[in-house]
């Protein structure tokens, strides 16, 4: 479990630093289970940090969503770093963006937490729907959740509540931090993201018929793509005009063509963290794409995103002895 | 807009197997299209006049052709457009030779498809926007990298049509390994006689700065304006000051392996690597003498005249602009102690072809008598074997070396003439003699002089207390053989040089899976690289004898002569363009780019400073390899932009 006090003191320590301008971090929501990413650009604002399992959103998307707002006259810019909590797939995500030339490692300071894997909104909410009052959720020794909810008290195995990608997830620890909170989390058993398997072995037509279903709910709010970490292009090919890949009709056609392009421009990129399928509002299991995408990536390039913020990205690097065996 | 559309039979190249009279009829349908019309031969006077009078009659302004690859007829299809005063990149090509007729056999799915490929285009071409063509200044003078005979060859070709050409040697001397050879075959000449006459040549001519002991560190710019610099190398004798009296040699205290002698013989730290070498001029090797750090010794200093030897020469960098570069890097020999079978390395009398050389020359070591390495007598028997290296894919080289046959059928030979009663053993695994006069060379070897040839590979090579013993397989008897030798020499593999491999990295150029660099085309462009300007010649392309060699030379120096006598070149227009609000400074194109058109700049966006990918328009070939690998989509190439192949797709698919 991550010391809260901790975390405080080393957040309040990093926000005092003069070439820091912020430090993004958790802090409570308003109702149920709910969390909010909290901005701490004073060591009195770090107070209202938390860390807890439902903490689940990646904050790496802070970094790329902050908009350059044309500066003034005379103006300097602000070249001071920004602080961000990640665990281990968000560090992923950041040095995937490093990779990309998106962010400088220098431009970060980076609080690492050591994850045992986070609850799944959508699970919580289904097991003790309609909370209005903020319950705290806290992990025991046990592989439990300890869930407080109107002075009664809730043993929840961790299982039934984790998220499904921590359940497949192989990089707990954040690859690339500058503190690192408490001790590394061992891995100890992999489950494998079987959902792509039983996909795989499906006839075409049936494929078609299975994500025919899911496009048709989508509803093209888009947010998979803000809540994306590895999405931040000035213009995404979605909103371009001139020319109009995708057209603005919410249409099967129209709507399978943006799910898959969403998918396509993450290979090699997508970090498993989970964050487009969990912010779904329909529901379709993006995670299914983006796995079965990262499963060739793996198997054709030998290639795993985010874990070594020297490296050329995948779609960026040429090697002479690449085999190109699937090509011939 | 009015587009014509032109189908082509090509005889019956696409008639055959694409119904072009439906597609014709078809294609008037299309939109915008004003005109369509069948020919036999598009390209023909003929055709290319229907072109033209359509396009005064019905005031085309776009043109789709429907014929062969745009690799063949392109250029003479712009030119139609350009004759009537349109832009020729409002041009489409469809391929329906290549793509359809020639790969397919079924008529009604030929003329589908054409059909398919025709509506694209169509399509297409109702976006594509005039082009303008830059222009670009060319500097008139020519860089040489690399001083063996096939620079020595570029340079004085390029020097006697009159421009200005810099030879760069990393060496203390130019020759290369042609200094180093006896003989040369077929003819048997001295290699030196007919070198030096070169050598010398380049020395004293007017328009050829030699610039030896330097290495080029840094390539930029483009065709005609490439800004090169070269790091020159300290000689720490005054080339100008030394008169080669010598009176240097016998106080110099120092001993050192000769390398021109391939360590045969000793060298003083102060010495000339061989009697003709050019410049004309002693050098002191930094790591073997006592004298530059620290100052120890300065014996050669006290005793020299003319005082031409300074201790304090530095490195120093010379930048220069060129309008043109030939890259003529060479080989080296293949690293053949890999060979442990062999026993280069560890039995004395097992020589390299390169060590024979010097062996057999009347300047080497031995003074021309062919004397063995471990004890200087005169070996009886000799086994030469071929393909030291050469066509073993599993261990060594996959490929042929091409001069070997040649030069150890000449070691035998030359052997034969001094030792008259010795014997000579060729083991091959084919004779190749493909060359003028070659074959003659070869039966004249096994005929008059009496060479022994074994088809066969040798497994082994043992020392055998004096001898050596050899182990191998007659493969025309199939029965294994073993004999004695004195001596075997390998016949050593090419492989690219240190050189070759450092310029084909520094300046981007392509090479094979052996590591030479790669020709534009094998066939058709042999000479040039994928890179406008730059070209290659002699064995950094692969193996080669001399006359190849020599001849490729003169062929690059007169294709770098075609840029430098231009006042201006003509660049493509299907380069690439960033769209700054877009780009967000990555430099992924940078990377991806294989021509090195692209640079990062860094400007001011409101206040921000940021970076921006910058595309040098006469370096860019308009290949697209930025333009995908662009993740945020800011970068288009002219003449294939976005929306132009989104248009053609969606035609494709019917929408």
């Amino acid at each position: 479990m991550v010391d809260l006090k901790n975390l405080i003191e080393i957040t309040k320590k990093i926000v005092s630093r003069e070439d820091v301008r912020y430090v993004v971090g958790y802090k409570k929501g308003t109702y149920g289970f709910q969390i909010m990413p909290a901005f701490a650009y004073t060591p009195e604002d770090a107070e209202d940090f938390i860390y807890s399992p439902v903490c689940s959103k990646n904050l790496a998307v802070y970094t790329i969503l902050e908009e350059k707002l044309p500066l003034k006259r005379g103006e300097e810019e602000d070249k001071r770093k920004i602080g961000v909590v990640v665990k281990g797939c968000d560090s992923r995500a950041i040095v995937q963006i490093i990779q990309e030339k998106g962010l400088k490692r220098e431009d970060l300071v980076l609080i690492g937490i050591p994850c045992k894997g986070v609850i799944e909104p959508k699970k919580i909410e289904k097991m003790f729907p309609n909370q209005t009052d903020l319950i705290d959720v806290i992990e025991n020794d046990n592989s439990e959740y300890i869930i407080n909810i109107g002075g009664k008290t809730h043993k929840v195995p961790k299982n039934e509540l984790l998220s499904d990608v921590c359940k497949s997830c192989e990089f707990p620890n954040p690859p690339l931090y500058d503190v690192l909170l408490g001790e590394e989390v061992e891995i100890t058993e992999i489950e494998e993201f079987s959902k792509i398997d039983e996909l795989d072995e499906k006839h075409t037509e049936d494929k078609w018929e299975y994500w025919k279903r899911h496009f048709e709910r989508c509803i093209r709010c888009y947010a998979c793509r803000e809540a994306c970490p590895l999405c931040y292009c000035k213009e995404c090919m979605a909103d371009t005009l001139n020319p109009q890949w995708i057209r603005r009709s919410v249409n099967l056609s129209e709507n399978a063509a943006w799910n898959i392009m969403r998918a396509y421009h993450l290979a090699g990129r997508c970090v498993s963290c989970g964050e487009c399928e969990r912010v779904c509002p329909v529901n379709i299991p993006l995670m299914e794409l983006n796995k079965k995408i990262e499963r060739d990536v793996k198997k054709m390039f030998d290639y795993t995103s985010g874990l070594d913020e020297e490296e050329k990205p995948l779609f960026g690097m040429f090697k002479p002895d690449d085999p190109e065996d699937f090509i011939l | 807009m009015k587009i014509g559309v032109y189908v082509c039979e090509c005889g019956s190249n696409i008639a055959s197997t694409v119904d072009v009279d439906k597609i014709v009829e078809e294609a008037k349908d299309l939109p915008n299209v004003a005109v369509s019309r069948v020919y036999k031969y598009m390209c023909s006077d003929p055709g290319q006049e229907l072109i033209k009078n359509d396009i005064d009659e019905y005031d085309l302004d776009k043109i789709v052709v429907a014929a062969c690859s745009p690799r063949m007829h392109e250029a003479t299809f712009r030119s139609v457009l350009e004759d009537k005063g349109l832009n020729p990149y409002v041009l489409e090509i469809v391929n329906i030779r290549e793509h359809v007729s020639w790969v397919n056999s079924d008529k009604d799915k030929g003329t589908e498809k054409s059909m398919a490929l025709l509506t694209g285009a169509v399509h297409r071409s109702a976006l594509m926007k005039p082009l303008e063509r830059k222009k670009v200044g060319v500097i008139h003078t020519a860089l040489v990298i690399g001083g063996g005979i096939a620079g020595i060859q570029a340079a004085l070709d390029i020097a006697n049509m009159g421009y200005k050409t810099t030879l760069v040697e990393k060496t203390s001397s130019i020759g290369g390994k042609m200094s180093q050879l006896d003989k040369t075959f077929p003819t048997l000449d001295c290699s030196q006689c007919i070198l030096s006459p070169k050598m010398v040549e380049v020395n004293r001519h007017p328009n050829i700065k030699l610039l030896s002991l330097s290495e080029v560190v840094a390539v930029d710019g483009y065709v005609g304006n490439f800004k090169v610099k070269i790091k020159r190398n300290p000689r720490y004798v005054i080339e100008d000051k030394c008169t080669l009296c010598g009176d240097c040699l016998p106080v110099c205290p120092v001993i050192a392996h000769d390398e021109y002698n391939q360590g045969f013989s000793p060298r003083k730290a102060i010495y000339i690597s061989y009697p003709q070498a050019i410049p004309a001029s002693f050098i002191i090797n930094p790591d073997d003498c006592l004298g530059i750090d620290p100052l120890i010794c300065t014996k050669c200093k006290e005793v020299c005249g003319p005082e031409a030897i300074d201790f304090d020469m530095q490195p120093e960098i010379i930048e220069e602009e060129f309008g043109a570069i030939i890259v003529a890097t060479g080989f080296a020999p293949y690293p053949i102690e890999n060979i442990g079978e062999y026993g280069y390395g560890t039995i004395h009398d097992v020589i390299s072809g390169l060590d024979y050389e010097r062996i057999v020359s009347a300047s080497g070591p031995t003074e021309g008598k062919i004397l063995r390495p471990s004890d200087g007598k005169i070996p009886e028997t000799v086994v030469f074997i071929h393909c030291a290296g050469s066509r073993d894919p599993s261990k060594h080289l996959p490929y042929c070396s091409k001069i070997c046959c040649m030069y150890s059928t000449k070691h035998a030979l030359q052997y034969k003439h001094i030792v008259h009663n010795g014997t000579a053993i060729n083991f091959y695994i084919d004779i190749r003699t493909a060359g003028k006069d070659y074959e003659e060379f070869y039966q004249r070897a096994a005929e008059e002089d009496k060479v022994i040839y074994i088809r066969g590979k040798v497994s082994e090579v043992l020392k055998d207390g004096n001898q050596i013993l050899i182990k191998g397989v007659d493969t025309l008897s199939g029965e294994t053989v073993e004999l004695h030798a004195d001596m075997v020499v390998l016949a050593t593999g090419i492989t690219p040089s240190e050189g070759t491999k450092e310029m084909a990295s520094l300046m981007n150029l392509a090479v094979d899976i052996n590591g030479f660099i790669r020709e534009a085309h094998p066939k058709l462009k042999p000479i040039d690289t994928a890179i406008a300007g730059i070209f290659i010649a002699g064995t950094a392309t692969g193996p080669k004898d001399i006359p190849d060699t020599v001849s490729q030379a003169s062929g690059a120096a007169s294709k770098a002569c075609g840029i430098l006598s231009q006042d201006e070149l003509e660049i493509e227009a299907t380069v690439a363009i960033v769209d700054d609000s877009l780009c967000r400074g990555c430099g992924m194109c940078a990377e991806a780019c294989p021509y090195s058109a692209i640079e990062m700049q860094v400007i001011n966006q409101y206040g921000h400073s940021t970076r921006i990918a910058y595309v040098n328009e006469a370096m860019c070939k308009g290949c697209g390899s930025c333009a995908a690998a662009c993740l945020n989509g800011a970068i288009n190439q002219l003449g294939y932009t976005d929306s132009q192949i989104l248009a053609l797709i969606s035609a494709l698919g019917g929408d």
